[in-house]
């Protein structure tokens, strides 16, 4: 039993599950009205397995890192719990049948985009852009923004401009998200010399990005509206959101305590879920 | 040193753009787009108006000119001479900035084999694209890219490299490196025989996971030309003799790659791992697409680079698992 819970967690399971959230989001609006509920099912499926997979991964390339990190300790490969080869074994078993479960069930594109942003994190990420360059988690955050891309695909088979206008919604969040909490993290990537922004940069110039990086969100927040793909709803919700967001980083820019940094960071998983949210409800109440 | 490293930096950026229009001149059957050497109908860089074209045809009455087969091989040759320019300069620096008697050594190597290299380029043209001579031009512009990156890891003297340590890894890196010039080649004899589209169909080849073959023709490498060997000269048979081995190859290469990819995964060395990966990823999937979608010309040109990433790789791997 705790061998299965190991192997759980060893695909982070909260990441994954926000994953599926915003895939499931891009599966929901591709189509007025919910035509298949086992192709969603089976693609949040095969989705899953390819994004635990990508996590399990990156734990292995990272299990000396994690050791050395109190956010990361906990996790099952620095405990001991799991050989790095049993875990490696693990992820590959996963992500083939996850790959085979997105091409016989649900279509080749979907595949093919899965895999790749499994590459994108597990390996271009993990393994050369984070220890690259202070720009890791900007490009890097391409693959964890694919969700909807693949959610979109899944019901559609095309890469959808609205599925992208999704993309780009969680890309432009992801920067602001990571380096809040890098900013409290700080010391502990630049112990593991791991060149998070805060640790290259400095801390002032990190929340100064964080409050540019709101704004630019902001104004991608209301895109949907603009180009008529949500409606006054949606446009509300994303308003009041992208305000309390560049609330949280204005009031972090201008304070020292660190600990808005985390409130920063918190507020920002419950600003891209609220905005998914909005999405949903918008496209079935109108 | 300093000046070493960057010189040869831009050589294996310059050596894969020559790699590329080679290719290039191949796919678009341009090989005897001049049919002299080193001019073109003459001409320092190819005729370009009716008078210049008229004396073209004059002089070479055998060989309609075409503009379009012209200018690949012209730039071609061009790019590539660059390349033998920078070969002496970087030869120059060795002497100059480094006391380094190895260093001297591989950069002379390097502008001899340059040399050869364009000899090489001469006997394409004027073998009219005998196979092996086109076969033995692009082990020799893959060899030219290695020398370059070679000089540039030694120049450069990296850290990370330093640190690297790969234990036990000598004999199966050996045996990728060996099992990869032999996919090389078989690839290269595909290409410069015309056998790529001799099977149009993955994964079966003509319907058939065992096609009717002629290997004893398909690789006899003293085949007779005929006035010239373009768009090639097997019989279909022998063609997809050439064409099936570069397949079978892929699969052992896969395999080779999975043992060695899996021994640096477990030895801390995952970034060379996931870079064999995900070349190898590519490399398998550039293969599929041109045989299902028909030779698509940058598709091919990708599939020729993507062989030069996947040598420099491995032989990276080879560099540090055999070096003291």
């Amino acid at each position: 039993m705790k061998l299965l819970r190991s192997y759980y967690l060893l695909c982070k399971p909260n990441v994954v599950y926000m994953m599926l959230i915003c895939a499931l989001v891009g599966m929901l609006l591709a189509e007025d009205s919910v035509s298949s509920i086992s192709t969603i099912i089976v693609a949040l499926l095969g989705i899953a397995l390819c994004s635990g997979s990508a996590a399990a991964i990156n734990q292995v390339i990272d299990r000396n890192a994690d050791a050395a990190m109190t956010r990361t300790d906990q996790r099952p490969l620095p405990q001991g719990e799991l050989s790095a080869f049993h875990a490696s074994s693990f992820a590959f078993v996963i992500g083939v049948i996850g790959a085979l479960i997105l091409y016989f069930y649900i279509n080749t594109l979907t595949m093919v985009l899965t895999l790749a942003s499994l590459i994108g994190y597990a390996f271009v990420y993990t393994v050369y852009l984070k220890r690259a360059t202070p720009q890791n988690i900007v490009i890097g955050g391409l693959a964890g923004a694919a969700p909807p891309l693949l959610g979109w695909a899944a019901i559609s088979n095309t890469v959808d401009p609205y599925a992208l206008l999704l993309v780009l919604i969680i890309f432009v969040w992801t920067p602001p998200h990571f380096w809040a909490l890098a900013i409290y993290r700080k010391d502990e990537y630049a112990k593991e010399s791991i060149p998070m922004l805060p640790v290259t940069h400095g801390v002032a110039f990190t929340k100064l990005q964080i409050v540019l990086y709101t704004i630019i969100l902001f104004i991608v927040s209301v895109l949907p509206y603009i180009v008529l793909m949500s409606g006054i709803v949606y446009l509300i919700s994303a308003i009041i959101l992208s305000s309390i967001f560049m609330y949280y980083s204005i009031k972090l820019y201008l304070s020292d305590d660190d600990a808005i940094a985390m409130k920063t960071f918190n507020f920002s998983i419950y600003y891209i879920f609220l905005i998914f949210i909005a999405l949903l409800l918008d496209h079935y109440l109108i | 040193m300093n000046d070493i490293k960057n010189l040869s930096f831009f050589g294996i950026c310059l050596a894969f753009v020559v790699i590329a229009l080679g290719a290039w001149t191949r796919l678009v059957d341009a090989g005897l787009g001049c049919p002299d050497w080193p001019g073109c109908y003459g001409f320092i860089v190819f005729p370009t108006n009716e008078a210049e074209i008229a004396l073209a045809e004059s002089r070479f009455p055998m060989f309609p000119y075409d503009i379009n087969k012209a200018i690949p091989e012209v730039v071609h040759r061009y790019f590539a001479a660059a390349l033998g320019l920078l070969a002496i300069a970087l030869v120059y620096f060795s002497f100059k900035q480094s006391e380094n008697k190895n260093i001297r050594a591989w950069t002379i190597g390097l502008l001899i084999f340059i040399c050869c290299q364009g000899l090489f380029g001469y006997l394409t043209v004027s073998l009219k694209l005998l196979p092996i001579i086109v076969t033995g031009h692009l082990f020799g512009g893959f060899t030219t890219l290695t020398l370059f990156f070679l000089i540039f890891l030694k120049a450069g003297n990296f850290q990370i490299l330093n640190k690297m340590t790969i234990p036990n890894l000598k004999t199966i890196a050996g045996v990728a490196l060996f099992v990869l010039i032999i996919q090389i080649f078989l690839g290269v004899w595909t290409s410069t025989n015309y056998a790529s589209l001799a099977c149009a169909d993955f994964p079966t080849c003509q319907g058939s996971y065992l096609p009717d073959m002629d290997f004893k023709n398909g690789f006899n490498l003293n085949q007779e030309v005929g006035p010239n060997y373009l768009y090639g000269l097997l019989d279909n048979p022998s063609r997809v003799a050439v064409h099936y081995s570069h397949r079978v190859s892929a699969l052992i290469v896969t395999l080779v790659f999975l043992i060695l990819m899996s021994k640096l995964w477990f030895s801390n060395a995952a970034p060379l791992a996931s870079s064999l990966g995900i070349l190898l990823l590519t490399q398998i999937s550039l293969g599929i697409i041109n045989v299902v979608y028909v030779l698509p010309l940058y598709v091919a040109i990708a599939h020729n680079l993507v062989a030069a990433l996947l040598l420099l790789t491995v032989f990276l791997i080879n560099y540090l698992a055999w070096k003291k």
